[in-house]
């Protein structure tokens, strides 16, 4: 016989055995369902420290829980369950378990900014989303996201040469991606690209794919932008691995 | 004025009226009943006060000596009012030292009794050593002994400060706000994580009420400096798991039970009417507010007026206040006594 309460319990909350024996007594079947508590036992500490350390969540120990981010999100009309309010309440508290039952959702902010607008407190709940988002990737609860691949593809180009080349960034996305080349709309491009025949154009970016030309002087820049990207991740790493002390 | 004006109580309301009085020549006579001057502040052992950040034995001990200092003003410890008979500007006061004084009008600044959390016993104060009032932490800080855990002296990693207990709670028949416990708690929640770096102080409220100016400096300031979290939930019942004390309840926002380990518990206690209050109102005739404070008569026709004319009222006595309005309102209650001593004499 169904049970119909059970549809009001978590899923992942149902402990169920097909054959059950509990001091000689046979509760095999329905009589051996149990509930998971729903009680919080306790507070993650770190979580908090760790979403802040990523870049957008440094103000999240501002929040007082008004609300007017979800009020005011472009993506909750759309979706209730789209939540900024909820998601920073879970961080500051350290409910881990609670946060990435949403994780399928936390990365669909649209950075319309209107929440950091309305916030009284000055939280920037829009760049906690990208904190949350980058803290879900690298705890490796959830895939690199598309725009992720493009960001990595994109910096590294730039720290390489101090340049960008838009075919070089659009080959390695779809290999990162693991996209064809022949998009559609990618051939739909370039042949109206021969088409128009502008020459010089395309001299400068075949050269440019061959010879990859740097930013004069680059090496000192490069050389301290990844000094300070390495001092960041160095500091990342010890909160997410809890070696940081508040 | 040749008469005295007579102040019960030696409080920074009491001190307040006292030395404004005396400020410009008038007499006081001034009638404590425990050993030493000072009110709550100094018996209780108030550590940094709010908003100057003064301690409370250096700001309140200035008062005290300068009562004590001031030729105008007649200190008696130890002592209590046992009978007030007379007419406003020819009050007869007798004194539980023997002594009889005729006093023009008489000032009560008899202040408040700190709840006493046994009368919460779901929360556990009394029952496990670890559960403690705001006062109690206050001592550990102006003792200079530090914030630590009663039962082993460990210094706590995580505290909770439960608001209002013994206020806003009608099951033990206090309705009202004690005003002044929100803002002391966040005082206290920054001075532990000062002390503390590494412990997390957690503030469990149904509202935040640190009105006016205070917000900016006490409940914004632990938040945005001090990282203090603050969760709405009303504490269902304290317990012990054996080795940590064990607060039970809902988190509101997600709707979920928690039962969340702490070393140390604190009681944000409220004010209650003074004890006495039944005693002071039949022994000076002034009738009391449905709550047991002292009833106040409008403000619009008489500034600190009580039931009974020529009887002034200030501080704590009327209903939970803060020491700087308690101050303020000593001085107002002076002002109007010495209307009625000057049309006396």
């Amino acid at each position: 016989m169904p049970i119909h309460e059970e549809s009001l319990i978590r899923p992942e909350n149902l402990r169920k055995h097909e054959e059950l024996n509990i001091d000689n007594v046979d509760v095999s079947g329905h009589w051996s369902t149990f509930i998971e508590t729903r009680s919080v036992a306790d507070y993650n500490e770190n979580l908090e420290r760790e979403i802040s350390a990523f870049p957008g969540g440094a103000y999240i120990h501002r929040c007082w829980q008004c609300g007017a981010c979800t009020n005011s999100c472009t993506v909750n009309a759309i979706n209730p369950d789209f939540n900024p309010r909820y998601w920073i309440y879970l961080a500051r508290l350290g409910m881990e378990q609670e946060l990435l039952r949403d994780k399928e959702i936390i990365w669909q902010c649209v950075s319309c900014h209107r929440c950091t607008h309305v916030c009284p407190r000055d939280v920037e709940p829009e760049g906690v989303m990208k904190a949350l988002s980058h803290w879900l990737e690298a705890k490796g609860h959830t895939p690199k996201s598309q725009s992720q691949h493009f960001d990595e593809e994109f910096y590294q180009q730039i720290l390489e040469t101090g340049k960008i080349e838009e075919g070089r960034i659009v080959r390695n996305f779809f290999n990162r991606t693991g996209q064809p080349l022949k998009q559609p709309w990618l051939i739909r491009m370039v042949k109206n690209l021969i088409r128009g025949l502008p020459i010089m154009l395309m001299f400068k970016m075949g050269l440019s794919t061959l010879f990859r030309p740097k930013t004069k002087d680059w090496s000192k820049s490069k050389h301290s932008i990844e000094e300070l990207i390495e001092m960041r991740e160095l500091e990342r790493k010890k909160i997410l691995e809890g070696n940081e002390a508040s | 004025m040749s008469q005295s004006v007579l102040v019960v109580g030696g409080g920074p309301a009491g001190l307040s009226a006292a030395k404004s009085l005396a400020s410009i020549g008038q007499n006081v006579t001034l009638v404590e009943k425990e050993e030493i001057l000072g009110g709550a502040p100094i018996l209780s052992g108030y550590a940094k006060l709010v908003p100057s950040g003064e301690w409370a034995s250096e700001a309140i001990g200035r008062m005290v000596r300068s009562a004590e200092n001031s030729k105008s003003i007649k200190v008696h410890t130890s002592t209590k009012v046992t009978e007030l008979t007379g007419e406003p500007g020819n009050f007869s006061a007798k004194l539980s030292n023997g002594t009889e004084v005729s006093v023009s009008s008489v000032i009560l600044a008899t202040g408040f009794t700190h709840f006493d959390s046994v009368n919460k016993p779901e929360w556990g104060f009394g029952s496990h050593p670890d559960v403690v009032t705001t006062t109690q932490v206050e001592q550990m800080i102006s003792s200079g002994k530090g914030v630590h855990c009663p039962s082993d002296g460990r210094k706590p990693d995580r505290v909770a400060i439960l608001l209002c207990v013994g206020s806003r709670d009608r099951q033990i028949g206090r309705e009202w706000c004690s005003k002044i416990c929100c803002t002391v708690s966040a005082n206290l929640a920054m001075e532990i994580r000062e002390e503390l770096p590494k412990c997390s102080v957690y503030i469990y409220y149904m509202d935040i009420r640190t009105f006016g100016l205070y917000e900016g400096q006490y409940y914004w300031r632990s938040q945005e400096e001090f990282k203090v979290k603050y969760i709405k939930a009303r504490i269902a019942e304290v317990t012990f798991d054996g080795k940590r004390v064990l607060l039970k309840g809902e988190d509101t926002l997600v709707k979920r039970p928690i039962s969340i380990p702490f070393d140390l518990v604190v009681h944000a206690i409220g004010m209650d009417p003074n004890i006495e209050n039944q005693d002071i109102s039949r022994v000076f005739g002034v009738e009391l507010e449905p709550h047991g404070f002292i009833q106040r008569a409008p403000a619009y026709d008489s500034i600190a007026g009580t039931s009974r004319a020529g009887v002034y009222v200030a501080g704590a006595a009327v209903g939970p206040e803060t020491i700087d309005d308690s101050i303020a309102q000593g001085q107002a209650a002076a002002m109007a006594a010495l209307g009625m001593a000057t049309n006396a004499a």
